[in-house]
């Protein structure tokens, strides 16, 4: 390109009318070309803005690995949610058919009574039975001495 | 969006935060710092990057944002920006230092104000158009087309002065 071509388009950039096109035939210009000499002192400026573009860090910069999970966790809290309300509702079939423990204990304790109540009218009910020979033994008295 | 995905949406402008941040900041380290908060930030407002009509513009403003802040608090507390980082830590100052008059440049840009520092490393560094500087910095066109020019003959000036008086 001319070089009286790259002035105009220099003095426009210093007035900040260029377009991102001309901008990149200056540094295009000024990086990779042969510069008029009237023009050299321009050209640390363009070197130096395509320097300066390479500039990068060393440093791996990270976003912190534990916080993956977040992403998960309306899932998660669905899980939460859904077990507790199983839990709950299962608790409260639970107690609805079911008894406390008083209660419970309240059962054995009547069965228990229950046995021991049976237990003693059976043996009751043998005695009762062996009377029965004392009934004998009137009527055989009845018998010897005749009825009175 | 895992992180997998995160990455992958940050890594191609990753390298421009870098830079901006150091242009704003001076220190290689700082500008590390900061490009990690401000990758942080993005990531903890992952959510919404999907509403921003471009994620690499947002971060911009976010970087350049932190920057400032992060200067002014030192500037508050007197403290000086350190350069130790300036001379050694690129690569980039030894392959350039071969061109003469380069470091001066970059010198010359550290002694603008911030704001045109800021247009200048959008503009002539990374090439944005001025619509989108104008989107990144809240800024009109006019307003940065003037800021633009005023670093760009900054610049020229103070590289005429330097060469005038035969320095370096």
């Amino acid at each position: 390109m001319e070089s009286s071509e790259i002035e105009k388009i220099l003095n426009a950039y210093f007035e900040g009318n260029t377009t991102l096109e001309e901008e990149a035939t200056l540094r295009d210009y000024f990086n990779n070309h042969r510069v008029a000499d009237y023009l050299l002192q321009y050209k640390p400026i363009f070197i130096g803005l395509e320097a300066a573009k390479e500039e990068q860090s060393n440093r791996t910069f990270q976003v912190p690995e534990s916080e993956i999970p977040t992403s998960h966790k309306p899932w998660r809290y669905a899980v939460a949610v859904a077990l507790i309300v199983a839990m709950g509702v299962g608790v409260f079939y639970n107690s609805n058919t079911g008894m406390t423990p008083e209660e419970k204990e309240a059962l054995v304790a009547f069965e228990n009574s229950k046995k021991a109540m049976l237990f003693l009218s059976e043996k009751l009910n043998k005695g009762a039975e062996q009377l029965s020979y004392v009934d004998e033994f009137t009527t055989a008295k009845d018998m010897v001495f005749g009825k009175e | 969006m895992d992180n997998k995905e995160f990455t992958a949406l940050v890594v191609p402008f990753q390298d421009r935060l870098y830079r901006l941040a150091k242009r704003i900041l001076v220190s290689a380290d700082e500008a590390e710092d900061a490009v990690q908060e401000v990758l942080l930030k993005l990531w903890r407002g992952r959510k919404n990057i999907g509403s921003y009509r471009s994620p690499e513009a947002f971060a911009i403003t976010m970087t350049k944002n932190y920057c400032l802040d992060r200067l002014k608090s030192k500037q508050a507390s007197n403290l000086k920006i350190v350069h130790t980082q300036y001379q050694s830590s690129d690569s980039l100052e030894k392959e350039v230092e071969a061109s003469e008059g380069v470091e001066m440049v970059f010198k010359i840009m550290e002694s603008l104000p911030e704001q045109q520092r800021i247009i200048l490393q959008l503009r002539d560094v990374e090439h944005f158009e001025f619509e989108e500087i104008s989107k990144m910095l809240d800024k009109n066109e006019t307003a940065i087309r003037v800021a633009l020019s005023r670093a760009r003959k900054a610049v020229r000036e103070e590289l005429i002065k330097k060469y005038n008086y035969g320095i370096k």
